[in-house]
């Protein structure tokens, strides 16, 4: 399946790729556009404004796909509140890795491109997703 | 993003919109959010914010839920045609940060002259502060280094404390390792 999603992505869409790509299509396939009228009629739309998958009463797409796709897993949400808070910083959730993942993502935007960037943070998130996994397992920070 | 003290006047992005007076919840809830993204007001329904990816995305977010509360919204992206009024535009917005930051000078002041852990406690919460200060503020004023500097010198009297407190983590967590297998 064809997603699209606004170019020049920052932590919030970049988390949904990942997001899409490794839980609701295994297939996904991304494209950037510049403008909402440039999404392809085949590809599914989000983190855009005006796109179901966007943002909606005070979450984040990355929350909004979440609810959408029903993905209760709690490994999930707290990612969720670690993206809510490097995009929205509007203090919902106590997430300290929040400005980290701003500025490293900022940063990464600088120096690749779109396609790139998902390159890059596909690992990182998924390291981010087997640490919370862990953490939740033990019931404390894991090594 | 715009430059003031620049050769031409810079791109802006600004959010027109209207909302119905009632209910007042979603007015509300866009003014602090254009509050806390540090806006320029340029007249009633106006904002402004130096042009950026992510000036633009966070008033584009603005106005959806603008529409999604029954108002109305649009999203330009303008230059000044004059450098005068990009350079009063810039001066109104360094202007409501040297407010912020005065707010945070006197409150070190103010905790300067307190015990340890309350002055620890206000070290830690004013660092937060001009975190969220240095966020919305494009055009950084001189106050922005003496606030930092003030915040800096409150928690660096409270050395002391901080260092017994790692010095007990570290031996907590040496008496841990020993008794692991």
């Amino acid at each position: 399946m064809r997603w699209a999603t606004r170019a020049s992505i920052h932590i919030d869409r970049a988390a949904c790729a990942w997001l899409i790509g490794r839980h609701i299509d295994t297939e996904a396939e991304f494209v950037f556009v510049a403008d909402p009228a440039d999404v392809p009629a085949d590809a599914t739309a989000f983190d855009m404004r005006g796109a179901g998958l966007g943002h909606h009463g005070g979450d984040c797409s990355f929350e909004t796909i979440l609810r959408h796709y029903e993905l209760t897993d709690p490994v999930l949400w707290r990612i969720a509140a670690i993206v809510h808070e490097a995009d929205l910083d509007d203090e919902r959730y106590d997430a300290p890795e929040a400005p980290g993942f701003d500025v490293a993502l900022r940063g990464l935007s600088m120096i690749c491109d779109d396609t790139q960037v998902l390159t890059v943070t596909g690992p990182l998130f998924d390291g981010l997703y087997e640490y919370h996994r862990r953490a939740m397992l033990l019931g404390r920070e894991p090594a | 993003m715009a430059d003031a003290g620049g050769n031409g006047p810079g791109e802006w992005v600004l959010l027109s919109y209207w909302l119905p007076r009632e209910p007042s919840t979603p007015r509300i809830s866009v003014w602090r959010k254009l509050k806390r993204l540090g806006i320029a007001q340029i007249s009633d329904g106006l904002v402004a914010l130096p042009a950026d990816a992510r000036t633009r995305e966070q008033l584009e977010w603005i106005a959806q839920e603008v529409i999604e509360a029954g108002g109305r919204a649009g999203i330009w992206l303008a230059r000044p045609a004059a450098l005068a009024q990009e350079r009063a535009l810039a001066a109104a917005l360094a202007a409501a940060r040297v407010t912020e930051y005065r707010a945070v000078l006197a409150q070190a002041a103010q905790a300067a002259g307190s015990g340890g852990a309350a002055r620890a406690a206000t070290a830690q919460r004013l660092r937060a502060e001009l975190r969220r200060i240095a966020r919305r503020d494009y055009f950084p004023p001189p106050e922005r280094d003496r606030a930092r500097a003030a915040v800096q010198d409150l928690s660096g009297q409270d050395t002391d404390p901080d260092t017994a407190d790692r010095d007990t983590a570290d031996q907590v967590a040496a008496a841990v390792r020993e008794q692991q297998p």
